[in-house]
């Protein structure tokens, strides 16, 4: 009983504080708080196979699939604040707590007589584990096989939803040498790498544009987004200022000779 | 090596399991059909895809006509039992009841879900492809989508689905305890989810039903799951036959059992889309791709109440007098609801939704009559057959219904606004009269199926005491009849606005499902003796 | 030990969790909402279990779990294809189907 009254309070509070919490990474550890000390709880009453099942299928299978999930939409995804419908968000905790308040007092009123316990049916059936066993591969044992369905299903929806598959045969390096010749072949398109950005005495950097045999830019060497972006570097000027230092040099070896 | 097998003996002798005994023959119509959905998986993964539409046709085909052999085979070997009621047995170490209701829904349900198969595999009116979307996981409105499309590529894997959620189905109405119940729930929701989002044209709607459907779904399972417990906490079992005993052997209402029912209630209440659990279904039924609409309207509805009556006939059959004022308030409900916001719709699979909540409305009165077989004199009927003899009528109407806005389209794939159905009277007069045949059905005007089975649930509605709640569902019945006209007038009395509609001509499968669906709504309409007389036959639940 | 706190422990966080479903905006967390409800149907399964001393109970919460797997695979492929076309996984934004 120790273990319930520890756990009960935090567990409470962290299913309140998760519907409370804005962003979405929050609730899921919030849940797994609440599912880790679930499994304690089985423990406590005599059902060991579930604790260790907790752990395992809900605490490491279903919450981390949760969190992949969250991780591929946005770890930081937080829900807005306003309000659709006006009043909604009132009237359903209103409704909610009533609802709760119902099901909590249903069941304090109830009249359970004297707890049973499993320590007898545990013995007859030689542990825990063994009686869950043979009353799931006999008396349920239907259940148990119809099971397989949902698993298959869930398998094939899976693959359904989220497996593309190639429709065109992925291309090949010769595949490619043979469209890059034939491009060149029928529009000119040189088959070759790019040319490089420029290199200056004072830059070597991708925003400066590589320099054609005659002085012109060559547009190639630069990337589209760069260009789009206008952060492509103005070498004209560079070239200006070359020019004028390349003629002050010749005016003055004129001047010596 | 001898003290070795006297310690395996002791501790089997310990364990002392029975190996459990399952009559395969009496549950051959359910493994049947799952067995046709695994062998349908392994089609997927083996057969070339331009075989495979063909093989999944063939197989769901093949599998549903067997079970239903099946189906006929351990009906006329069923006996009656002592208590005079009944007849069948309880059947995989009592897990399934395989009585006469069970068998007459199993018989529903395939039947139902032949011509829906058929409605699946119609490749005429989309040039050559299913209906299903071509490649699920690439994105509406990509050039991934598109080179699908012109690709003809078409998930098959639809079929494999049909037949889970058909499997589920058959499991749901016959489970004779709650644990099965529910698995059997979940196996028929979660194939509906992914089927539901699988459209071809309107990807964006399909997809965003199939998101509604699945959370609102979750969560009303989540309170039929709750309820169980309870009623596992009040009975200390799941057989229904057990929770029965104990609610008979308790004096007055055990809070917990109250509470548990109503639970349970809502979980089964939303999957017949009884008000106020029907949000969901004007949404999904119209986001949905048509075919599926009609297999979720016509068959869902049949599980959803074989399911509903026998826990609540079954299992709380002795707590009659708390279930049944609640039970009131929600036919009421669901009546006055389906049939006065279905005057405000201007989409006809919305409409066809809210008429398909109505309807569910109609069933809950028959329901609440809750009169049994043995109380019944001579030629009446009892609660149970008038509701089975209802979804056996409304289920071919409405699959017809779907079946006739499968073809009425346009350039942008089916049409579904009311106004473009302005003067179809004109432009095709056989597929508008069909059409207006089915809604007169709904309307339950004589001489179609609508009105002998409402006649029937209102008659052991009446005869159960049930008098106040005939009254409004007759009212209803009126102020449904008006928006049903209303389609009628503009189909045929009204100008088409622009274009105006086109009616596709479809291939040989869907029109057998039209003619199957309007063949029916007539011959039960007018000749309905036959299938009384089969449900009568087939008696009371088992206990 | 008495079953009941646990039945009310049970009850109390079946109740807010389904006040999540319906506050929440984010499908993802409406989802582990619903989860959380799961969670505390088992808590009471295995409660009643010790109380009336038969295993069927357990049995019953092993089945959730198993159910609640296939659920969530499924339940996250559809939000997953959701959020891929919108690039967003609020409820709120899934408003084509109305009236």
């Amino acid at each position: 009983m120790i273990a319930f009254w520890v756990l009960a309070p935090i567990m409470v509070v962290s299913a309140i504080a998760m519907v409370m919490a804005r962003k979405a990474v929050h609730c899921a550890l919030l849940l797994a708080v609440i599912m880790i000390s679930l499994a304690v709880l089985y423990a406590v009453q005599n059902a060991p196979f579930l604790f260790a099942v907790q752990i395992v299928v809900y605490t490491g299978a279903v919450l981390m699939l949760f969190l992949f999930v969250l991780m591929l939409v946005g770890v930081d995804s937080s829900d807005s604040l306003v309000e659709t419908l006006r009043g909604q968000r009132v009237t359903a905790v209103v409704l909610g707590l009533l609802f709760g308040l119902l099901v909590v007092v249903a069941i304090s009123q109830a009249t359970l007589g004297s707890v049973v316990g499993l320590a007898d049916a545990s013995e007859q059936a030689g542990g825990n584990v063994k009686g869950i066993a043979a009353l799931l591969f006999s008396r349920y044992v239907f259940a148990f096989e119809v099971t397989s369905a949902l698993l298959i299903t869930a398998a094939l929806g899976a693959m359904v939803l989220a497996h593309r598959e190639r429709l065109t045969p992925k291309p090949t390096q010769r595949d490619m040498v043979t469209q890059r010749m034939h491009d060149y072949a029928t529009s000119g398109i040189h088959p070759g790498a790019l040319p490089g950005p420029g290199s200056f005495a004072r830059h070597n950097s991708v925003d400066t544009p590589a320099l054609l045999p005659d002085g012109t830019v060559s547009e190639l060497s630069i990337s589209r987004v760069m260009r789009a972006r206008g952060t492509v570097r103005d070498v004209s000027r560079d070239r200006a200022g070359e020019r004028e230092i390349e003629t002050e040099s010749r005016q003055i070896e004129e001047g010596n000779t | 090596m001898m003290s070795q097998s006297t310690v395996l003996a002791t501790v089997l002798a310990a364990a002392s399991f029975d190996k459990p005994t399952i009559a395969y023959g009496r549950l051959s119509p359910l493994l049947v059909v799952f067995g046709i959905a695994l062998v349908g998986v392994v089609v997927e993964a083996f057969a070339p895809r331009e075989r495979r539409y063909v093989i999944q046709t063939a197989l769901a085909l093949l599998g549903l006509g067997v079970s239903l052999l099946a189906v006929i085979g351990v009906g006329l070997d069923l006996k009656t039992n002592n208590d005079g009621a009944s007849r069948g047995s309880v059947e995989a170490m009592g897990a399934i009841a395989v009585d006469g209701p069970s068998l007459f829904i199993w018989g529903t349900l395939l039947v139902f879900s032949l011509i829906c198969v058929l409605l699946f595999a119609e490749r005429h009116l989309e040039g050559g492809i299913t209906a299903f979307a071509g490649q699920a996981a690439a994105l509406p409105g990509t050039e991934a989508e598109r080179e699908a499309s012109s690709r003809g590529i078409e998930h098959t894997e639809v079929f494999p689905l049909m037949m889970f959620a058909i499997g589920g189905m058959m499991l749901f109405a016959s489970a004779n305890d709650l644990l099965t119940m529910f698995v059997a729930l979940e196996v028929l929701s979660l194939p509906l989810y992914l089927l539901c989002g699988l459209a071809r044209r309107r990807r964006l709607i399909s997809q965003e039903s199939a998101l509604k459907y699945f959370l609102l779904g979750a969560f009303s399972s989540a309170f039929f799951l709750y309820g169980i417990a309870l009623v596992y906490g009040f009975a200390g079992s799941f057989r229904l036959g057990e929770i029965d005993t104990a609610v008979s052997s308790t004096v007055g209402g055990s809070s917990l059992l109250l509470a548990g029912m109503a639970l349970m209630a809502v979980g089964l209440l939303f999957k017949v889309s009884a008000a106020p659990f029907h949000a969901w279904t004007p949404d999904v039924y119209q986001g949905a791709p048509t075919a599926v609409t009609a297999f979720m309207a016509a068959c869902t509805k049949v599980a959803a109440f074989g399911a509903l009556l026998r826990v609540f006939y079954v299992a709380l059959g002795g707590v009659r007098w708390d279930w049944q004022p609640m039970m009131w308030v929600i036919a009421a409900l669901t009546m006055a609801i389906g049939s006065v916001i279905a005057i405000t719709q201007t989409d006809i699979k919305r409409m066809l939704a809210y008429s398909s909540i109505a309807h569910a409305g109609f069933l809950i009165t028959g329901f609440v009559g809750a009169q049994q077989g043995i109380e019944v004199a001579g030629q009446q009927i009892s609660s149970l057959q008038a509701v089975m003899f209802y979804l056996v009528a409304y289920g071919f109407t409405t699959i017809g219904a779907f079946a006739v806005v499968t073809v009425v389209r346009d350039a942008g794939g089916e049409t579904t606004h009311l106004s473009r159905w302005a003067g179809l009277g004109r432009e095709a007069p056989v597929v508008a009269g069909v059409f207006a045949f089915f809604l007169l059905a709904f309307a339950g005007i004589p001489l179609t199926s609508g009105f002998t089975s409402k006649w029937a649930v209102f008659t052991s509605a009446w005869a159960g005491g049930a008098w106040p709640l005939v009254v409004v569902a007759v009212l209803m019945s009126v102020v449904a009849a008006f928006f049903y006209v209303r389609v009628i007038v503009v189909m045929f009395f009204s100008e088409p606005v622009g274009d105006g509609p086109t009616v596709a001509v479809p291939s040989i499968l869907t029109s057998i499902t039209i003619t199957v669906g309007a063949a029916m709504t007539l011959i039960l309409g007018v000749v309905p003796q036959p299938v009384f007389d089969l449900a009568r036959t087939a008696g009371e639940f088992i206990r | 030990m008495s079953t009941t706190p646990f039945l009310v422990l049970s009850a109390m966080l079946f109740g807010v969790g389904a006040v999540g479903v319906l506050v929440r905006r984010n499908a993802i967390v409406v989802f582990m909402c619903v989860e959380l409800m799961l969670n505390a149907a088992n808590l009471a399964f295995v409660t009643f279990s010790r109380q009336h001393g038969n295993f069927d109970g357990q049995i019953a919460a092993f089945f959730v779990m198993v159910v609640a797997a296939a659920e969530v695979v499924v339940g996250l492929a559809i939000i997953m294809t959701i959020f891929r076309t919108r690039r967003s996984a609020s409820v709120d934004d899934a408003s084509l189907l109305k009236y």
